[in-house]
């Protein structure tokens, strides 16, 4: 095998193998033995990347397949005009199906899955730090998912639009269910896609291969991180937008309502905050991909690497100020338009240093002609066409015209067509062969790439004349002599040759994808990167050290020595499953995590958290808070065995490094997904005090509306005592844990019992001061947004409630001391943050009215 | 993560939060003043609009231009023998810095085209 030339960050001290040979006896056994998956019925309980990531790409593309279908329909309805194959009211449903499953069952979901199973076999990690919070995430979504799928054979699809503004979704004009069902439906992908950035996060900080330093991280790495930390920004927007418009549908809180202080404008901005950047946060993992094939098609480390990592890092900040070009004919001040206006064109400068690394790099290689190269450049083309329509309707006057026309809707297929669809295909043919024991047939890929290729631009193309000369949107016929006809005929053309590629790739996958159990295809490109290391259900046999970007090109002997076990931890330490978690900088051993294996607990819990959603779609209001309970309950089960403590002295992993088998604090892996956590929540309190400001803004003189009384000015005061002590408490409880303080740790769970009083007692007197004042929640938009500023509380000190008894129910148990102390430090960084959000609401709440004294 | 670190990575995204900051601020304040009719008023002689956006973009790019230059400060101290990731942070730190200082000023243009409440 050729080795390309060196990459530059190559490190020419060759790295010394931390463990000798022959290997003791029994250790490799007991490390296959630690990984093994459950057999039979119980094989569903399997939490192993490889598997839960196999699944998860799978049920994805499943929904790629059903979305797909439902837009071929749509073009048969419109292939001619005055046709009545579908009736509106089912087109209105195809259409919203379309997008929201598209976006939120399909693109969202394949680009987390493929990540599940990549990124661990990339980083030479043996899993993902929370491997049963895939699995949970992966169910929520596989049940919810289908379930929701279902609703468009009943009828009962939700029909306003992917992004299902108010009025028209309210429950003036959409009485039935079927906006409900958008709402609650996409709740639970929220939580999933959350859960997914949160691993992924704490995934590529923690657990890489050692002296895989952040310079030497594989792009793809450094794509999901932005991606992950852009969902924990973003997704929070919409999570609060469905709360609010479900909370108005329900109990008529009039949050977009105008005639009662409301604005339907307050959803587009939280839609779409969540929305723009959502094309990113597709577009990203695709383009990790991309710089990952690209140098292995051409045999040569990626041109600019330092630059491809700042246009990611770029693009996640920058993408956040684009938001308001989806609302450029609503009316705002022109200043403001031109705000955005700037942010959109600034944008396309990373995307444009990106294509150009890309180009640069099979420039100076010898790219060769594959089927992952032609979906490359596919890519590039398509890509780069739907960029320079970007460009155009970022002009706001320009957008005026286009404004909801299929000139918008051409542009945002070739956008998100070519940006994450032929990125995705080209990961397909690149990285089966990791998975499976075949490759695809690179003769059968070249004809699925043809038809995709001319049947994308058959079918989009002239959708951008049709939009021009005047064709909206959403229309489920239109009349003979528009001059649409022909256009229309030729985009159904399109879309079928479009879906008999897809076919034709089933059907070769159908024929060639065979797990790999014990041997998978190898190294067919001669890529680079660790992912192509020989690997199993517990990854690879030992975690390698690294001395550059593209390792398997740098250090000849790395997957011989690998697969010898010469590299460190090649056995397990405390005979379970178990990974290094390495520094977040440098890449150098820390701990060991002893990661949890299979288990019924994340596939209940995820059953009955989707149960939970669904069933209160459809008013089935005990059966669903039932779910909720048994939901909560399986999670406690499920946490019940994790925070293991240190269950073995520190271990040898090679080469004399010892390291412990459990740490604490700032090291330990949950208390990074805590943080995380604590990022998400502040984002949906962000988002609903900008929701609290905006209404202000559009209600002048009315805030609060006359005749509105104000609670005394003395209740937020006790409230914020109340937190304030109960904060402090815990505080002196943890001391106390830690052993600093002369007091016996024996008082720990009774002072946890008196500050939870504490901060009930602080939440409950705030929502009795509003009450006493006879504020209604469904009269105006100040009340509804003071009772949701207070009812996210009540949600947070409830849920701090379940885990202040939780963290001393496990006191009780004998699970908490002070080294075991975990579940603890989780429950008081989430404290923490429960008091400052209510602190911060109370001064909101009782502090702006009066200040602006209802100007 | 170290105290150090969490400095070294804030000053390698110095450019783009400010760039974040200024888009924050010009965009609510804009927002504010004409939804609450209170643009008429002038702070030395310029509009209340105009003046913000003109201030708030001149202190980003001030921002964006220390990071640059400290930055540069820090890589040029490092040498050849520092470890690989400060090196790497430290450059993207320059890149990113000269990337916002374009987007910062690209971003203040609008309130030299348009009045501030059209």
């Amino acid at each position: 095998m050729n080795a390309p030339e060196r990459s530059e960050a190559f490190d020419e001290r060759e790295p010394a193998l931390p463990n000798p040979l022959p290997r003791p006896a029994g250790e490799f056994e007991a490390l296959k033995k630690a990984w093994e998956a459950p057999r039979g019925l119980s094989f569903i309980t399997a939490v192993n990347n490889t598997y839960v990531g196999l699944w998860y790409v799978g049920t994805a593309f499943l929904f790629f397949i059903l979305a797909g279908i439902l837009s071929l329909i749509m073009r048969v309805q419109l292939a001619a005009p005055e046709s009545d194959f579908v009736g509106h009211d089912l087109y209105n449903q195809l259409f919203t199906m379309h997008g929201t499953v598209m976006m939120f069952l399909f693109a969202v979901p394949a680009v987390e899955a493929a990540s599940v199973y990549l990124l661990p076999n990339m980083q030479a990690a043996r899993d993902l730090p929370f491997p049963r919070l895939s699995a949970y995430a992966f169910w929520a979504y596989f049940v919810g998912g289908l379930v929701f799928f279902c609703t468009i054979f009943f009828g009962l699809a939700p029909n306003g639009g992917w992004f299902m503004y108010p009025p028209l979704t309210g429950s003036k004009y959409s009485p039935a269910d079927n906006a409900d069902w958008w709402l609650l439906g996409i709740g639970f992908i929220e939580i999933s896609a959350i859960a997914g950035a949160i691993e992924i996060i704490v995934g590529v900080m923690k657990t890489r291969a050692v002296g895989m330093s952040l310079d030497r991280m594989p792009v793809y790495s450094w794509a999901m991180l932005v991606f992950a930390v852009m969902i924990v920004i973003g997704f929070p927007a919409i999570i609060l937008g469905t709360l609010l418009l479900e909370m108005e549908r329900a109990f008529d809180w009039p949050f977009f309502i105008a005639e009662r202080g409301g604005d339907p404008l307050l959803w587009q901005h939280l839609f779409w905050f969540f929305g723009h950047p959502e094309v990113y946060i597709i577009f990203l993992p695709a383009t990790g991909m991309v710089s990952m094939i690209v140098p292995a098609m051409a045999q040569t480390p990626l041109v600019g690497y330092r630059l491809v990592v700042l246009a990611l890092v770029a693009t996640g900040f920058l993408s956040f100020g684009l938001w308001v070009h989806h609302m450029f004919a609503t009316g705002l001040p022109k200043m403001s338009l031109s705000f955005f206006s700037a942010a959109s064109t600034a944008v396309a400068v990373p995307s444009g240093i990106q294509v150009f690394a890309w180009i640069a790099t099979i420039a100076s290689g010898r790219m060769k002609l594959t089927t992952p190269s032609l979906f490359i450049i596919g890519f590039l083309f398509i890509f780069t066409l739907g960029g320079l329509t970007g460009v155009m309707v970022a002009m706001a006057p320009f957008d005026w015209q286009a404004h909801d026309s299929y000139f918008v809707v051409a542009h945002l297929h070739y956008v998100l067509i070519g940006g994450m669809v032929f990125p995705l295909f080209a990961a397909f043919y690149y990285w089966v062969p990791v998975a499976s024991q075949y490759a695809l047939s690179e003769r059968v890929g070249r004809w699925v790439f043809g038809l995709m290729f001319v049947g994308v631009n058959v079918t989009f193309l002239p959708m951008h004349v049709t939009g021009l000369i005047g064709m909206p949107r959403r229309v489920y016929t239109y009349p003979v002599g528009m001059g649409w006809d022909a256009l229309n005929l030729v985009s159904t053309i399109g879309a079928f040759m479009i879906a008999a590629g897809v076919a034709l790739f089933i059907v070769d996958f159908a024929r060639r994808f065979r797990i790999a159990r014990d041997e998978n295809a190898g190294n067919v490109w001669n890529a680079g990167t660790l992912e192509w290391l020989p690997n199993a259900n517990y990854n690879t046999r030992s975690i390698p050290v690294v001395a550059s970007r593209d390792p398997l090109w740098d250090q000849p002997n790395l997957s011989k020595d690998v697969q010898d076990g010469r590299y460190y931890l090649p056995g397990t330490a405390t005979g379970g499953r178990e990974t290094l978690v390495t520094s977040p900088f440098d890449a150098q051993p820390q701990y060991i995590l002893q990661v949890p294996g299979p288990g019924w607990q994340p596939l209940l819990a995820a059953v009955f958290t989707a149960a939970f959603f669904l069933l209160l779609t459809v008013k089935m209001v005990l059966l669903s808070a039932t779910c909720g309970v048994l939901a909560v309950a399986c999670v406690i089960w499920w946490l019940w065995d994790t925070d293991p403590g240190p269950v073995r002295p520190p271990a040898d992993i090679g080469g004399g490094i010892v390291v412990p088998v459990y740490a604490t604090g700032s090291m330990n892996h949950s208390w990074w997904a805590m943080i995380v956590l604590m990022v998400v929540t502040g984002m949906v309190f962000t988002c609903l005090i900008f929701s609290y400001l905006f209404l202000w803004l559009v209600n002048p003189a009315a805030w609060p509306p006359q005749g509105t009384a104000l609670p005394d000015g003395i209740s937020p005061f006790v409230s914020g005592a109340l937190y304030i002590v109960s904060a402090v408490l815990i505080a002196y409880a943890s001391r106390m844990l830690r052993g600093e303080d002369r007091r016996s740790p024996r008082s720990v769970p009774v002072l946890i019992a008196v500050a939870l009083l504490l901060v009930g007692g602080a939440a409950a007197a705030d929502l009795r001061a509003q009450w006493q004042t006879g504020l209604s929640p469904s009269v105006h938009a100040y009340g509804a947004a003071v009772y949701g500023i207070v009812s996210l509380q009540i949600f947070f000190v409830l849920t701090t409630l379940i885990m202040g008894l939780y963290t001393i129910a496990r006191w009780l148990a004998g699970r908490l001391d002070s080294v075991r102390r975990t579940t603890f430090d989780n429950m008081m960084l989430f404290w923490f943050y429960t008091v400052g959000q209510g602190l911060v609401g109370l001064a909101l709440v009782h502090g702006f009215p009066r200040l602006t004294g209802g100007v | 993560m170290s105290g150090r670190r969490t400095g070294q990575v804030l000053l390698m995204l110095a450019g783009l939060i400010a760039w974040a900051v200024q888009f924050t601020i010009i965009y609510a304040v804009t927002s504010t003043l004409c939804g609450r009719e209170w643009a008429d008023a002038t702070i030395i002689g310029v509009g209340s609009v105009h003046a913000v956006v003109l201030l708030t973009t001149i202190a980003a790019l001030g921002v964006a231009a220390l990071s640059l230059l400290q930055s540069r400060r820090v890589h040029g101290r490092l040498g050849e023998t520092a470890a690989a990731p400060d090196r790497f942070i430290s450059q993207a730190g320059m890149l990113i810095s000269g990337l916002s200082l374009v987007v910062i000023l690209w971003q203040g243009i609008p309130a030299f085209i348009l009045p501030a409440c059209a």
